[in-house]
This record gives C-alpha cells, sequence and structure tokens, in this order.
C-alpha cells in the first residue's frame, strides 16, 4: 500500500467489554437462589423420596393403560377433533392474515414514521404478554362457552406471535432493492409488495404454519377453560383416570402436528 | 437537461460532500465522474434524483426542482430517472422479469400492483428492455442464479423499462471482471446512443473512464476540479484531479480492453 506517510496507525482500543463474566454471574446467582427454595433444587429431592414410590405404584398401570388405546372411543373424539381443526384453520387465517400489514408497520424499514412504528411495537408487546388461555377465560366470560371466544383467543395470540417475528425478518431484508425501488418512482406500498415481500414470504409462511401447530396444541388448554375443541373432552376423560381414552387423543393430536409439519417442510422447500 | 446550481450536500454529522456545485449535464451526453473514494461521486448522482437532495443551492432536472418537489412531484421526476447499482439491488428471491417490472410500478395502479396484474403492453415493455441488453432468455429465470454480469443486465433492464430520459450509473462494474465492466459499458454507451439517453456514470478505472466518457468531470473533496473531453483527459489531468501519481491500481487494464493510452 502506498499513502500511510508516518508509518503504522494506532490499533483502536477493543470496544466495550466482554459480557460473558457479568451475565454468567448472574445466572449463578439466579440458579442459587431459585434452588435452595421449598419447592425446587434442594426441596425438590426431599420431595421426589416420597412421590417416586407412589407413582412407581400407580406408574405401570396408568403407564400399560396409556399404551393400549382404547380405538373404540375414537368416534367420540371426531366431532371435537374436527372443531379443534376448524377453529384452529379460521384463527390461522384471519390471525395471520392480519399479522403481516402489522410487521410491515412493526418494522423500521417499513413503516412510514417512527411514530407508528413504536406504536406498533408497543402495542404488539402488549398483546404478547398477555397468555392465550388469559384471552380465553376473558371471552368466554363475555360471549359464553363454545368455540368462538377459543377463536377470538387463537387470533390474538398468532397476531402476537407472527407479527413479532416477521417484523425481525423484515428488519433484516437486504435494503438495496428497497432503494432501487424508490429510485424508480415506486410507492411505499408497491416498494414493500415487490421489494420486500419477496424476500420475507417464506419465513412468513414457516411463522404461519409453526402458529397452526401451536393451535392445535392449545386447544388442549382452551378446552378446559370452556372454549371449545378437543380439550374439553381431553380433560374429562382425565379426569375421571380414563387413561386408554386420553391415549387416542394424544395419538390424534400427535398424527396432527406430525402432517403439519411435514406440510410445512415440502412447501418451505418449494418456497425458498 | 440537469442542471446544478450552487448546489451542497451536507450529511448529518457535518461532512460536506458537495460543495457549491455548478454544473450543466444537456440532453443525451455521456458524462463520466472520477475522483478518489469519498470525493462526493455517488452524492452527485444520488442528488440528481433527489436520493440525497441539495442541502443548499438546487439541482434542476427538465424543469423540476429537486429541493422544492412535492413528494408526489419527486416521484414522477424519479420514474424518467433510472438507476443502475454496484451491488445490482435486485430482488433475488423473485424472477428476473419481476425485477424488471419493477420499473412499470409508477405507471401501474396501486391494487393492480399489489396483485401483480400488470397490463400487458408494461410486460411487453421489459420483455423489450430484456432484449435490449442480451437476455430475454433469462426471463423467467430467478435472479439469483445469474452470475454478476448477467444481474447487471438485469439492472440495466429495470432502468429501462421505465423509459427514462435520464440513466444513473453508481459504479456498474465495480464488482464485475474486466471483460464483463466492458461489456456492460459498451452496452450503457449503445443505450446512450440508440436511445438518446443522459448517462451519467462514477467510474474508479482511469482508462475506463476516458475510453467511455463523452465529457468527465473530477471531482476532489466535493469541489469540480476538472471538466473537460474524455478524448483530452490524459496522465497529467487525472493527477489533478487525484491529487497524487498515478498507480496500476487506478487502471483496469485488461486485454479484453480495446488498448486505450493513458
Ligand atoms: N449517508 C451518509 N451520512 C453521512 N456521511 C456520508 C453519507 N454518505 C456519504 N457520506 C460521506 O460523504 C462523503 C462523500 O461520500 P460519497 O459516497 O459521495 O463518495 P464517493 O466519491 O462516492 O466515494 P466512493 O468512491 O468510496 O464510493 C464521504 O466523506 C462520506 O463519508
Ligand atoms: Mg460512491
Amino acid at each position: 500500500m502506498t499513502g500511510h506517510a508516518g508509518g503504522v496507525a494506532a490499533r483502536p482500543p477493543k470496544p466495550g467489554r466482554s459480557l460473558v463474566l457479568p451475565v454468567g454471574t448472574f445466572l449463578f446467582l439466579v440458579l442459587t437462589w431459585a434452588s435452595i427454595s421449598e419447592e425446587f433444587g434442594i426441596g425438590l429431592v426431599s420431595r421426589l423420596s416420597t412421590s417416586v414410590p407412589i407413582f412407581l405404584a400407580r406408574g405401570p398401570e396408568t403407564l400399560a393403560a396409556l399404551l393400549r388405546p382404547n380405538w373404540g372411543f375414537l368416534p367420540q373424539t371426531v366431532e371435537p377433533m374436527l372443531e379443534t381443526f376448524r377453529m384452529a384453520v379460521i384463527a390461522s387465517v384471519i390471525g395471520c392474515g392480519v399479522a403481516l400489514p402489522v410487521a410491515f408497520l412493526a418494522s423500521r424499514v417499513t413503516a412510514p414514521n417512527l411514530a407508528i412504528f413504536l406504536a406498533d411495537r408497543g402495542i404488539l408487546s402488549v398483546v404478547r404478554a398477555i397468555p392465550d388461555f388469559l384471552y380465553a377465560l376473558v371471552f368466554v366470560f363475555a360471549v359464553g362457552i363454545g368455540p368462538l371466544p377459543g377463536i377470538a383467543a387463537l387470533i390474538l395470540f398468532n397476531i402476537g406471535v407472527v407479527a413479532k417475528l416477521q417484523s425481525e425478518t423484515v428488519d433484516g431484508v437486504d435494503v438495496g432493492p428497497i432503494e432501487a425501488a424508490r429510485a424508480s418512482g415506486a410507492g411505499r406500498l408497491q416498494t414493500i409488495r415487490w421489494a420486500v415481500l419477496p424476500q420475507v414470504l417464506p419465513h412468513y409462511v414457516a411463522y404461519s404454519l409453526y402458529t397452526f401447530e401451536l393451535n392445535i396444541r392449545a386447544s388442549t388448554v382452551l378446552g378446559i377453560v370452556g372454549a371449545g375443541g378437543i380439550g374439553r373432552l381431553l380433560f374429562r376423560e382425565y379426569k375421571f383416570f380414563n387413561w386408554s381414552n386420553v391415549s387416542v387423543i394424544v395419538v390424534e393430536l400427535f398424527l396432527f402436528v406430525f402432517v403439519i409439519e411435514l406440510v410445512s417442510i415440502i412447501l418451505r422447500r418449494r418456497l425458498v | 437537461m440537469i442542471r446544478f446550481e450552487n448546489a451542497s450536500v451536507t450529511y448529518r454529522g457535518g461532512v460536506h460532500a458537495l460543495k457549491d456545485l455548478t454544473l450543466e449535464i444537456p440532453d443525451g451526453q455521456m458524462m463520466v465522474i472520477v475522483g478518489l473514494s469519498g470525493a462526493g461521486k455517488s452524492t452527485l448522482i444520488r442528488a440528481i434524483n433527489g436520493l440525497v437532495p441539495p442541502t443548499e443551492g438546487d439541482v434542476i432536472v427538465d424543469g423540476i426542482s429537486v429541493r422544492k418537489a412535492s413528494a408526489k412531484q419527486l416521484r414522477v421526476l424519479r420514474s424518467r430517472i433510472g438507476m443502475i447499482f454496484q451491488t445490482f439491488n435486485l430482488v433475488k428471491r423473485t424472477s428476473v422479469l419481476n425485477n424488471v417490472l419493477m420499473g412499470r410500478l409508477h405507471t401501474t395502479g396501486t391494487v393492480r400492483s399489489l396483485l401483480g396484474w400488470y397490463k400487458p403492453a408494461d410486460v411487453e415493455i421489459a420483455m423489450q428492455a430484456l432484449e435490449r441488453v442480451d437476455i430475454v432468455e433469462k426471463a423467467y429465470a430467478r435472479a439469483s442464479n445469474l452470475s454478476g454480469g448477467q444481474q447487471q443486465r438485469v439492472g440495466i433492464a429495470r432502468a429501462l423499462a421505465q423509459e427514462p430520459s435520464i440513466l444513473l450509473a453508481d459504479e456498474p462494474v465495480a464488482s464485475l471482471d474486466p471483460p464483463t465492466s466492458h461489456v456492460i459499458m459498451r452496452d450503457l454507451q449503445r443505450i446512450n446512443r440508440e436511445l438518446g439517453i443522459t448517462t451519467v456514470v462514477n467510474l474508479h478505472f482511469l482508462d475506463l473512464a476516458k475510453l467511455y466518457g463523452e465529457r468527465i468531470i473530477g471531482l476532489r473533496a466535493g469541489e469540480l476540479v476538472y471538466d473537460g473531453p474524455g478524448a483530452q483527459a490524459d496522465e497529467h489531468v487525472f493527477r489533478d484531479i487525484y491529487g497524487r501519481s498515478l498507480s496500476a491500481a487506478d487502471v483496469m487494464g485488461e486485454d479484453a480492453a480495446p488498448a486505450v493510452a493513458l
């Protein structure tokens, strides 16, 4: 190289300090504090010593029932299972549909101004802070028992999850095409549609399928609070210790999630 | 016509990237800007389409003031100015044709463009733009599957699809190898001559500048230090612009280039 008059330049100081030590110390202290309480850690050991024998006595019987699904129970599960499926489909379509524009408004790259960006981010963190079964409780209280409050709860849950993940994906897009679109005289919506959306579409599909899967699983909890779906039946059979019936539902849920995973893999391979 | 009237650009943070520049670029001219890194070449180019509006003075493009234009006027102005980038700036995950059709967004309604429902006439314009840079056979290929030179030709086609009267190119060949650089520069030259599109190009290789620049301007620290025909720019001129002696790194110097003496 030429032009470096006066020899070697001074090396810059290392920026900032490593976080490994303070964070590590903090985690260690929290773990210690958590362990010396009654229920966890040390307390847990003494508790296990009493509960394990009880479990060992009852366990084999329960396990055997779980491993012997009562297929005669299957017809009874069809209707609530379909209800769970329909709830998840409706909640995913609406929730993920709303989440897409919300995500664009919650990313600095695509938000029209700082105020909208901050407002959107704020609302989203509130929406996400409330757990889905709490939404379900509130909606059951408001509109009564049935799938409707369940769907409403799942929609809010889906908006919270998908909009957050998607807006962070939008934050990371290549801004080159955005500049090119702007330089060509394209409008804001047109720029998002053609310079941003193609970059983030595969992620969006993956997030949407993932929340659909979460919705199927959430139905077990939602049913308990009266918000429709397979959960009500599952909870009833559990209360009567009908483990062979519980097992049928668990197998069905497993197959469900498995099929969604397969579809997700196939779709992603085509889109990426 | 593009006219800089005592135009200055000061970035936030206080860098004076362009200082009191007065310059006229007549219609149909192929003008090359040279200067050291940081001299303000990109800033000058971006001032023309208002991506970096002048903070003092003004830039007048086809009678419209870049500084005073409303958001709407600026969009109309930009639609008449095609831009080509060093890193191509294509959307890699979509087809070549979709990329070129971005050049038609400015005349496409919002609903139509959201649905991707371009008018057949616009698709035809995009196809012709691809034909002009000889890459129409890749129309339905994914942009990411193209080589650098091919991607830059798609970038040119996207700009041409706007049917612009001005073409801006910010270091269009800086990411390409020498033979490909000449292909791209010849494309730009041909477009400039055949379509009469005013073309402003940043180049950092002096032999390329001399070969393709009908006119060369030199910038140093945001100021105009040279303005003259490309044919007359010799070693002394470039040494003046750079404020230092030239080295092998300042020329592309590849056999594929038609011989130029510097
Ligand atoms: N967005 C920005 N914010 C602040 N300063 C900037 C910005 N863009 C450029 N500058 C500064 O303005 C000056 C001119 O930059 P410009 O990009 O126009 O130079 P250039 O001639 O294109 O250089 P290069 O050959 O490296 O591309 C430089 O000092 C640069 O650091
Ligand atoms: Mg530059």
